[in-house]
């Protein structure tokens, strides 16, 4: 079965795993948005993360990885030249931060 | 633009175009659950409506960042519920 999309293939998706187990599964380039999600999948050999392609964030919580996730796509969407706002909620934006500051992102 | 495609405790970001058909996404979603496309429904959550497999994104009113509930056909043929899992259920509490 062909799909004709590169970005479909499953090695070019990576499974990002939150403190409640839950599971965002999103594209390579978008996970590189994060420079510590890069040097993890990039690093030769050293993590078990490159092998698996799946990350896990015992720190993250659920709702604040989403949000990292969806800034993942509008980063990549505003560095093409798409300019939008992306909205932070007031009550997350901490939690946003200390997570964001912890993934270079 | 981008859709968050959601069962149980997963989210599936898929990256996508206005013009793409609901069956487009299917393929994309296939190779990535091993699952073919007749077996995939897909259901816009906000409005609770299942998509066509050849009508576009677009004349379903679906936009960026949406939610869309992905449901597999069962052995008896049957769609099972739509069920994502909030992680307000999962809460540690240490």
């Amino acid at each position: 079965m062909e799909t004709g999309e590169e970005n479909t293939r499953k090695e070019e998706t990576v499974k990002l795993i939150s403190a409640e187990g839950f599971e965002f599964v999103i594209d390579k380039k978008a996970a590189m948005v994060s420079q510590t999600i890069r040097n993890m999948l990039t690093s030769p050999g050293g993590f078990a993360e490159t092998q698996h392609g799946q990350v896990t964030f015992p720190e993250i919580s659920t709702p604040i990885l989403e949000k990292i996730c969806q800034y993942f796509y509008w980063s990549l969407e505003y560095s093409s030249g798409k300019e939008t706002e992306f909205h932070i909620e007031p009550e997350i934006t901490l939690e946003l931060m200390m997570a964001a500051n912890y993934l270079h992102t | 633009m981008y859709i968050r495609v959601k069962r149980n405790k997963t989210t599936y970001f898929v990256q996508c175009d206005p013009t793409d058909t609901t069956l487009d996404i299917k393929q994309k979603l296939q190779a990535l659950i091993d699952l073919p496309s007749n077996n995939q429904r897909l259901t816009l959550v906000a409005t609770d409506v299942v998509l066509v497999d050849s009508m576009t994104l677009a004349e379903q009113r679906v936009e960026n960042d949406a939610v869309v509930a992905l449901t597999l056909r069962k052995d008896d043929n049957e769609f099972e519920e739509i069920y994502i899992a909030r992680p307000e259920d999962f809460m540690s509490f240490s």
